[in-house]
């Protein structure tokens, strides 16, 4: 309990000063949007926070949301139908992490070289199958998929056809899997198996824990979730560049992840929290929006409200653990 | 537990209240000053300009203005800026478009709710923007082609270099390069030439060979745009008459530091694009033939002016045609019209110190 306290602190306190930046900051309008960016940045948290929590790490997030969006948008204009080009990216982010577990557990290497590689693999091939990718050259090639575009707009994003937000969907796809998340760490024995090998791999092992496939697995949900990501990613924007997109990712997913308590040690970390965590940002970004902040102070603010955040939430934990 | 708490929730508020609110203008948006937003299509001294011009028409038009310059060329970290604006309730924006055909949908449905100008990059004209402020791409692009021209007059190889191209001012300017190389003589032909012991694949635009036959991209300042004309020259060594084109701002100072590294100023024509200070300083020592500029400041002053005005019910400042380039080179020369345009030709040293004044305005 203690361990979310910082960051639920912070959260308040930043959704304090955003309401009381600018009357329209509290419109529901702006809190739907702001809910679907931390419904986006969320899921590819949780994934980074399993990760974490088997005393892991994943820094190919950014560049497997990256290429799963290129991915999707050049399945879609070579006459894939997009709910099927759903799958197709999901199996894709199933493959990478199903290569990046099985070289950290079978080949032993380093999570964070296999990944840091993977990161700059994953970059590589999205500009290699393709440079920009927007909905409307899918539509040009492929008028037939307008309806199933939209539905899948409708559904995951919470868009109408018009583009107008109306439902936080992203949002509520976060909970879900969220819960899905929760109810696999808290309530089943895979959940115990993570924490024991985030905290000590031996003694996991020694306790007739199949180490090396619960890693793979956790890898694996890892990737699925950014490909999931790059789904959204494409299906929010309309548009994206391969040279960009999801660029850095990884890091505000590590970030939220930590926010959230997942210790970077292992064997830390809840559910609530990953959720709590990846809700951070995207309130902070809209924060600096509506103060009008000029440009060249934003990065270091960001930065800096984060580290307090983290440096608050280490203190409550240590005064925590010495009451007890 | 509830000290625990009570601890958490006000070290973090401080925190917060420390670090953001301490800067910036707050915006409280029902008030009756008139709030303009200006976002820019990534981060780039050129835009700092625009915003020096911006800053100073919300002065002289009595507006606040927003001005946020998101990170490299990314939709995703545009659009929450321009979203954030729609909900603060500004009366006006102004955007630097990055990818028209993408972003259409999200634009039309905001220049329904806000009234939107496009400035630098140009969004279709049926998304309801209510104009475009800046160059005409093509026109600036012949510019650079006839500065190509006259640096090498007999013909020769060419590289170009770009941000992006699929923005409109990127296929719009690289196309207008390539027309005007290309005058009168056909475009576009498919050759492969043997340039320093190599196949080189490329296309022949009248008397010049561009290498690859196509702009190359590099994705943004912050993708280190030096790696690829460094790595043209390496193709090219011992090649006669090269000339590489930069067009996006920061392209020319990236040609320059690769031509240096490499030993080549002056063996090695370069032409640039936009008023990047290290540019017109190379304009002006002669390391660099000379550079089509499109003065920032100015689109940031009349965005500002234009959306000011509309804000009040006034349409008629307005623009109906494209605002004129200039060239900037060393000597400079007599202004001219080209093509209903009148082009003005300033000294190097000259419009350094103007864009000197523009970057002292806001602190830079």
């Amino acid at each position: 309990m203690t361990r979310i306290l910082g960051v639920l602190g912070l959260l308040v306190a930043l959704y304090a000063v955003l309401l009381e930046s600018n009357p329209a900051a509290g419109s529901l309008r702006n809190l739907i949007y702001v809910g679907n960016n931390q419904g986006r940045y969320g899921l590819v948290t949780l994934g980074a926070a399993l990760v974490i929590i088997v005393g892991g790490i994943d820094l190919s997030i950014g560049s497997v949301v990256g290429c799963a969006a290129v991915l999707f948008g050049v399945l879609m204009k070579q006459g894939v139908h997009p709910v099927a080009a759903v799958g197709w990216v999901l199996l894709f982010g199933v493959c990478v992490g199903l290569v990046n577990g099985l070289l950290v557990t079978r080949v032993r290497l380093q999570p964070f070289l296999v990944t840091l590689c993977g990161m700059f693999v994953f970059r590589g091939a999205a500009r290699m199958i393709g440079g920009a990718v927007d909905t409307p050259s899918v539509l040009e090639a492929h008028p037939e998929y307008a309806g199933a575009l939209d539905a899948l707009t409708a559904v995951l994003i919470g868009k109408n056809e018009k583009g107008v937000l109306v439902f936080p969907a992203m949002f509520a796809l976060l909970l879900l899997a969220a819960a899905a998340v929760g109810f696999f760490l808290h309530r089943t024995a895979y959940g115990r198996y993570w924490y024991a090998i985030g905290h000590n791999e031996l003694a996991a092992k020694y306790a007739g824990v199949n180490v090396n496939r619960q890693r793979t697995a956790v890898y694996v949900t890892c990737s699925a979730l950014a490909a999931l990501g790059g789904v959204l990613l494409l299906l929010n924007d309309s548009t994206i560049s391969s040279d960009t997109a999801g660029a850095g990712l990884e890091l505000y997913a590590i970030l939220g992840a930590v926010l959230g308590g997942c210790s970077l040690r292992g064997g830390e970390g809840t559910a609530v929290g990953m959720v709590l965590g990846a809700m951070v940002l995207p309130v902070l970004e809209t924060l600096v929006s509506f103060r009008g902040l000029k440009n060249d102070v934003i990065p270091a603010v960001i930065g800096l409200t984060l580290l307090l955040g983290t440096v608050t939430d280490e203190l409550i934990r240590r005064r925590s653990r010495v009451s007890r | 537990m509830s000290r625990t708490l009570r601890a958490a929730v006000l070290v973090a508020l401080a925190a917060v209240v420390v670090s953001v609110p301490a800067c910036g203008n707050k915006n409280k948006g029902g008030g009756d000053r008139i709030t303009i937003g200006v976002v820019t299509n990534c981060t780039d001294p050129f835009w700092d300009l625009c915003e020096a011009g911006a800053k100073k028409a919300g002065k002289d038009f009595d507006v606040d203005v927003l001005f946020r310059q998101p990170e490299g060329l990314d939709v995703a970290k545009q659009m929450p800026i321009v979203e954030a604006f729609v909900q603060q309730g500004v009366k006006g924006i102004a955007i630097s478009v990055i990818n028209p055909k993408g972003q259409k949908k999200d634009l039309t449905r905001i220049a329904a709710e806000v009234p939107l100008l496009t400035m630098d990059n140009d969004a279709d004209a049926d998304t309801g923007r209510l104009a475009y402020v800046g160059v005409d791409n093509a026109e600036a692009g012949r510019a650079v082609g006839r500065l190509v021209k006259k640096a090498l007059p007999n013909g020769g190889t060419i590289g170009m270099f770009i941000g992006s191209d699929v923005s409109a001012n990127g296929t719009a300017r690289t196309q207008g390069v390539l027309d005007e190389l290309a005058t009168p003589d056909a475009n576009g032909k498919a050759e492969t030439r043997k340039l320093n012991g190599k196949d080189v694949p490329g296309k022949l635009y009248g008397k010049y060979f561009l290498v690859d036959g196509e702009a190359k991209t590099d994705g943004g300042p912050e993708k280190n745009p030096q790696q690829y004309p460094h790595a043209m020259l390496g193709r090219l060594e011992g090649v006669p008459d090269v000339c590489l084109i930069g067009l996006y701002a920061y392209n020319p100072p990236a040609i320059l530091s690769a031509v240096r590294s490499k030993e080549l100023i002056g063996k090695v024509k370069i032409v640039g694009f936009d008023e990047n200070p290290v540019t017109l300083k190379a304009v002006a020592a002669g390391e660099i033939e000379g550079t089509v500029v499109q003065d920032p400041y100015n689109y940031g002053y009349k965005s500002v002016e234009i959306l000011a005005a509309v804000a009040r019910g006034d349409k008629s400042k307005l623009p109906t045609k494209s605002m004129a380039y200039q060239v900037v080179t060393k000597d400079g020369a007599p202004d001219q019209t080209i093509n209903g345009l009148a082009i003005k030709f300033p000294k190097a040293a000259d419009y350094e110190v103007t864009i000197k004044a523009q970057f002292a305005s806001i602190g830079k």
